[in-house]
């Protein structure tokens, strides 16, 4: 790195525009704008020339549809009484495990999980029905609160996942196989989720409330059967990717269109409920499009900044193992996670983790699920965890008692982040047998 | 002709939207316009997604039917560039683009009004800076008639000029916000917006 004190110009201004609450697409731009002026050759007048051309191009994206869809897709879903199927339709089955009920939180965070790609909604919508059911139950409230908030940064992890398509589009790995990467790891950390509660409820026995009465198979059944449709419309949007049959965008119109049927049968889509869904999932995308037109140009500025090339060979002048690598990229994600959304955390860190990661020689496919993971982490962490500020907003609990009861669960997602890197396979051997062309 | 446009092209934009978001800030009849202005822009980004799934629903139902239709991705990737430029001022107005609030969260009173107004008058900048240089890239494109590279051969002013309206609107939008807070509108609690963004 050469220019010290241009270097130091440029993070600074990164930090301030950030800290000091500019909204973040345009702190990207800000942050780009001045690199360029700092580092790049040529007319001033040429940044801007530049600048739209990479917005153009980066927003004018045929992979990017992929990710309005399926915002489209949970907002539907999200307003349909999905909430309430699932709790009553899981409940009956939960019954003989040791943890009973809880575990309907963390099942039923994993079958959203995988019609939403976001986490918030998923809290949301699971917690909207178990919560006081739970609580009427008399449930240790410390396990209702926990589970909740950590199973549902599956949201993050199970495809759909709207991080993963930007992670895609940032670093240009196909969607497909973001998506079915995802899968494994997540049941994964579901069933570590589940084993907790099953270990915590058999060392501490008296603290369960009783078992519900036994019911017979076939009203278990009756009251499941209105989840079908929808591990139906999972299977079909997820087994249509994996088997070569559609990308993941045309999986996505499958999904929309699903999610129309199902709720029209449902009796839950009206007028009201599609527009307002639509706006929803209009608002979402843009949001998330401002943050990626300002990541595209402030990837171009880096490139003129040779921060990325220098930090990689910085980084590899340690001779660092790839452990060490990853051990080290763990504790500075979960950090910035403490102050930025998760997708920020990507899109600003991309330009420069990619070359240093790479020249490790750790795959793309792995970073992006070992990144969410990671980034799934800091939602449940202090002082900036969206999962805790939803919590707090549906049961007024303190984020520092949500904080808390969450850490458990933090402490098992450390565990799967070390799973996943001492046996790359979880991750790596679905997208590697996956069918046909992944687009 | 087409040099006049290129050389004051951008500028006459900017003027024009700085002009009109002033006029919005300071008299009701302006900023009704205005308001109404956003949310027609959002109607269209929305209107822009249905036709995205719309295109790729005939993209599907083409290919199963073997007819080839030339450029329906680019069209797709079109759509979704107009949906989202048309809604980033609708989006900004219901407060779910994204910020960190960790900072400007736990200021209250004036020390909150001026992180606010420090906010907007970057943003401000920003989206000035980019409404010119969308403005710009439809008149270049125009100029040169540029085609898309892809086998839809659209003469890319069409759907950049789709970009450039929506970057004018957001600079508006910012602008007008802006002047909103000079003159001591509410600002609200962002840490609720912050989480209505993911919420939603």
């Amino acid at each position: 790195m050469e220019h010290i004190l241009a270097t130091a110009v440029f993070l600074g201004v990164l930090l301030f525009l950030l800290g000091s609450g500019v909204w973040v697409g345009f702190s990207l731009i800000g942050v780009a704008f001045t690199g360029m002026v700092l580092f790049a050759p040529g007319a001033f007048g040429q940044i801007g020339d530049r600048m739209m051309t990479v917005i153009w191009s980066s927003s004018a994206s045929w992979t990017l549809t992929a990710l309005p869809l399926f915002i489209w897709m949970g907002e539907i879903l999200f307003r349909t009484r999905l909430s309430e199927d699932l709790f009553k339709g899981l409940a009956p089955w939960m019954s003989r495990l040791p943890g009973r009920l809880l575990h309907t939180n963390i099942i039923g965070c994993t079958i959203f999980a995988a019609i939403s790609g976001s986490s918030a909604a998923t809290v949301a919508t699971v917690g909207k029905m178990s919560i006081p059911e739970l609580r009427a139950r008399k449930y240790p409230e410390d396990l209702v609160i926990g589970t909740l908030s950590g199973a549902g940064t599956l949201g993050l992890l199970i495809p759909p996942s709207i991080i993963l398509i930007v992670y895609g589009v940032t670093v240009n790995q196909s969607i497909s196989k973001l998506f079915i990467a995802g899968v494994v790891p997540g049941i994964v950390l579901a069933s570590l989720f589940m084993a907790y509660v099953i270990g915590w409820s058999l060392l501490r026995p008296g603290r369960m409330p009783p078992a519900e009465p036994r019911r017979p198979f076939g009203e278990k059944l009756g009251q499941s059967l209105y989840l079908i449709p929808v591990l139906l419309l999972i299977a079909g949007v997820l087994g249509s990717i994996y088997g070569g049959i559609a990308t993941a965008t045309e999986a996505a119109v499958f999904g929309v269109a699903g999610a129309l049927g199902l709720s029209a049968v449902q009796g839950s889509l009206s007028r009201e409920t599609f527009r307002e869904s639509l706006l929803g999932a209009t608002r979402t995308s843009a949001m998330i499009a401002l943050i990626l037109a300002g990541a595209a140009f402030l990837t171009l500025a880096m490139g003129f900044t040779g921060l990325p090339r220098g930090l990689a060979s910085w980084i590899a002048g340690f001779n660092l193992s790839k452990y060490e690598l990853i051990l080290a990229l763990t504790v500075f994600y979960i950090l910035l996670g403490c102050f930025l959304d998760g997708i920020s955390a990507v899109v600003l860190t991309m330009a420069i983790v990619e070359p240093m990661i790479l020249q490790a020689g750790i795959d793309l496919i792995w970073f992006g699920i070992f990144l969410v993971v990671v980034v799934e982490m800091a939602q449940i962490t202090p002082p900036i965890g969206f999962n805790l500020f939803v919590l707090q907003g549906m049961t007024g609990h303190n984020i520092g008692y949500i904080a808390k009861v969450s850490l458990p669960l933090f402490l098992v997602m450390v565990f799967a982040v070390f799973l996943i890197v001492v046996f790359p396979d979880i991750v790596m051997f679905l997208p590697d047998s996956m069918a046909g062309p992944a687009g | 002709m087409a040099d006049f446009i290129l050389d004051y092209g951008p500028l006459a934009a900017v003027l024009a939207a700085g002009g009109f978001a002033l006029s919005a800030g300071l008299t009701l009849p302006a900023a009704r316009f205005a308001a109404g202005l956003y949310r027609i822009c959002g109607a269209a980004g929305a209107c822009f997604l249905v036709l995205i799934g719309l295109l790729i629903l005939l993209e599907i139902g083409s290919r199963a039917a073997a007819v080839y239709v030339p450029g329906l991705k680019a069209y797709a990737g079109y759509s979704m560039a107009a949906s989202a430029f048309f809604a980033f001022a609708y989006t900004f107005g219901h407060r779910a683009h994204i910020r960190m609030s960790a900072i400007i969260g736990r200021l209250t009173g004036r020390a909150r009004r001026i992180a606010e107004i420090w906010c907007l008058a970057a943003s401000s900048f920003v989206t000035g800076f980019v409404c010119w240089y969308a403005v710009k890239l439809v008149a270049v494109s125009w100029d040169l008639e540029d085609v898309s590279e892809s086998t839809d051969r659209m003469l890319l002013w069409i759907p950049q000029t789709a970009v450039a309206a929506g970057a004018t609107v957001l600079f508006v939008c910012v602008l007008h916000r802006f002047v909103d807070v000079l003159r001591g509108a509410d600002i609200g609690d962002q840490r609720s917006a912050d989480v209505m963004a993911t919420a939603e």
